[in-house]
């Protein structure tokens, strides 16, 4: 019997398949592309906080919005969807390999969504798509803009059909088996994705490309607005799960614990699939012509995402305490002492879960009707998600890769790298809580997001908001200062760094852990339900918006958009 | 029998005291946060 049991655990958690040097290259493809992007927006960040500052204005007539539009598209869809589909593709070929077609289809992604981003780039850098990020209508783009973004939702849906294949074909060899718990949580983001990036897609194949080639006079505003936001709120969702990949299942092997429930982290994870998507008029509270009904019941969705957020919070305070006493360390927080602070595989995603308690609170102050009129397009806005992407997302990403680009190419971490890393880390940390509060606050006060420097004339109200803009530049050039060091790192382990064998931590379950149910495998339902939450809170509001749509709105290309 | 073959492992329930504590206090900050925003917008 325990032989048995013996066994039956070893076989269970030997996921650990040697990844191949070609593969490696097409991993590394997409993470250092990553990094140019981590660049390249770092810089524009630093533009934005001395231009606000009122210190500095922006040389050779170059917009400040076209620089905020390089900032946003560049950080937080460019890098954030490269480093996530690399990272992403590393963890299944770990857990379940991948076979040589599907090593080559997954190579024609990523020269889709190369494509498609350089064609964005190029447009936005010759000033004709200075339509931010959001691109809202009826502010308008030159039409390369819209077709490079359409090629980069293409070459991601080739990720999200090989990353299914892939489990797909480990099931069919190992039946009855529960997929890795990795795999399962690739497979979750990716469903995600797809059904989200359906209403982006949809809005820009249909909306934007024919009313930006001038096949159609006008563009219902509202729908587009809409149909953004569908994808919006999942986006940031689908950057969030690849971070808690590797709370729930890495960071327990880096600090020398196991993995405190399987059964709950793949739990978690259906329940952010299902409560991501129905949720996106949590950021149109305040737009006309969407019934509040409709804004009501999608901000109780919204809440329920505080269910297996707090899930999160106490299997990663458990993995930590378990641990802790285990290694002896006793009393009520004596187990906190036996962290790994000296390793920044663990140290930069600590500080990224820290960054979450603020960001997780903000968000729910966002969403609640009310407080929304008090913070809504305020620079607060900011604030809160450069918490929740710019720190949580971004550093538990740098935390992974401080062990996955020497894994890739055959290097070592080194004792050097690591101390830089430290500092690099406290860097960021320091920045961003400089820049952050002061954005907080002023957005308390009223400052607007989305604006350059100006004085409004002199208002009374506007004169409170200086030494905010000045503490956001402070914090805001340490944080670049903190984007170069980490590009140098990435640098070092991609090129320089010593050869050697770095490890690939994956954590495994205690010994005597419960059996995974195998419901948690029930993919069919788990779509199915997502798909019905979906079609509750959006099919009335849609319909509605259709039927009683505004007049189209003509195109604006001007005063930014594309001139 | 099942029980003395097994290596001894911690099959009575972990001490969970200190992650309780931990998920409490975010959830009073969490709670903290949003009655000052409301105080906020009150008393605009
Ligand atoms: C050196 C580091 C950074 C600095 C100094 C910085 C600064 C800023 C500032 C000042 C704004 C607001 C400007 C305005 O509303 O007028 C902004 C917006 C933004 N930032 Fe950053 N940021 C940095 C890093 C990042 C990172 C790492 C990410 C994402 C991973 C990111 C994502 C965004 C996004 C999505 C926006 C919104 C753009 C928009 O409103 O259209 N930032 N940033
Ligand atoms: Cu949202």
């Amino acid at each position: 019997m325990a032989i048995e049991k013996l066994l039956k655990y070893e076989h269970d958690n030997k996921f650990s398949l040697t990844i191949s040097k070609s593969e490696s290259r097409l991993y590394m493809s997409f993470i250092g592309f990553a990094f140019i992007a981590l660049f390249v927006g770092g810089l524009m960040g630093l533009l934005q906080v001395l231009v606000r500052s009122g210190y500095y204005t922006l040389p050779a007539g170059i917009d400040y919005y076209q620089v905020l539009t390089v900032h946003g598209v560049i950080l937080g869809l460019v890098l954030t969807t490269y480093f996530i589909i690399g990272f992403q593709y590393a963890l299944m070929g770990k857990t379940v390999g991948i076979s040589e077609t599907q090593f080559r289809v997954a190579w024609l992604g990523f020269w889709i969504m190369t494509l498609g981003t350089i064609m964005s780039a190029i447009t936005i850098l010759y000033g004709k798509a200075s339509v931010l990020y959001t691109f809202y209508a009826p502010l308008q783009a030159h039409p390369a803009f819209y077709i490079g973004l359409a090629l980069v939702i293409i070459g991601s849906w080739i990720a999200c059909f090989v990353n299914w294949r892939q489990l797909y074909v480990w099931k069919k060899k190992h039946p009855g088996e529960k997929s890795p718990l990795l795999a399962f949580m690739v497979v979750i983001n990716m469903i995600m994705w797809f059904i989200a990036t359906l209403g982006v897609a949809a809005s820009v194949l249909l909306q934007f490309i024919p009313w930006s080639l001038g096949y159609a006079a006008t563009i219902d505003v509202l729908l587009s607005r809409t149909l953004f936001w569908y994808f919006g709120h999942p986006l940031v969702y689908f950057w969030l799960l690849p971070a808690y990949m590797a709370w729930y299942a890495i960071i327990p092997k880096i600090i020398g614990g196991k993995i405190f429930s399987d059964s709950l982290a793949r739990l978690s994870f259906v329940l952010f699939l299902f409560f991501s998507i129905p949720v996106g008029l949590h950021h149109q509270l305040t737009e006309p012509g969407v019934q509040t009904t409709w804004k009501f019941v999608q901000i109780i969705l919204t809440f329920m995402v505080i269910v297996p957020s707090l899930m999160t919070a106490f299997s990663m305070f458990a993995t930590f305490e378990i641990t802790g006493r285990r290694k002896g360390f006793g009393g009520l927080f004596g187990w906190f002492v036996h962290l790994p602070w000296k390793d920044v595989r663990f140290l930069a995603p600590f500080i990224g879960m820290l960054a979450f308690i603020p960001g997780g609170a903000g968000g729910l102050i966002n969403a609640s009707y009310q407080l929304n009129s008090v913070i809504h397009n305020t620079i607060w806005v900011t604030g809160h998600f450069h918490l929740t992407v710019a720190t949580t997302v971004i550093l538990t990403f740098f935390g992974i890769t401080y062990w996955l680009v020497p894994h890739l190419t055959g290097r070592k971490l080194t004792p050097t790298i690591n101390r830089l890393g430290i500092i690099q880390t406290i860097f960021w940390a320091v920045g961003m809580t400089i820049m952050s509060t002061a954005m907080h606050i002023q957005g308390l006060l009223g400052g607007p997001r989305r604006s350059a420097y100006s004085e409004y004339g002199g208002s009374e109200q506007v004169a409170e908001w200086g030494a905010y803009q000045v503490a956001q530049a402070v914090g805001g050039t340490i944080l670049f200062i903190g984007i170069v060091l980490m590009v140098y790192i990435f640098i070092k382990l991609a090129f320089f760094s010593p050869k050697g064998n770095e490890e690939f931590p994956i954590a495994k379950e205690e010994m005597d852990a419960e059996p995974t149910p195998m419901w948690l495998e029930r993919w069919k339902l788990w779509v199915t339900i997502t798909i019905a939450l979906i079609l509750f809170a959006y099919t009335i509001p849609i319909i509605d918006i259709i039927q009683h749509a505004p007049p189209g709105s003509a195109p604006f290309a001007w005063p930014i958009g594309n001139n | 029998m099942k029980k003395k073959t097994l290596p001894k492992s911690s099959s009575q329930e972990p001490n969970l005291k200190g992650t309780i504590i931990s998920v409490s206090i975010i959830g009073l900050i969490i709670v903290a946060s949003w009655f000052g925003v409301f105080g906020l917008f009150l008393s605009r």
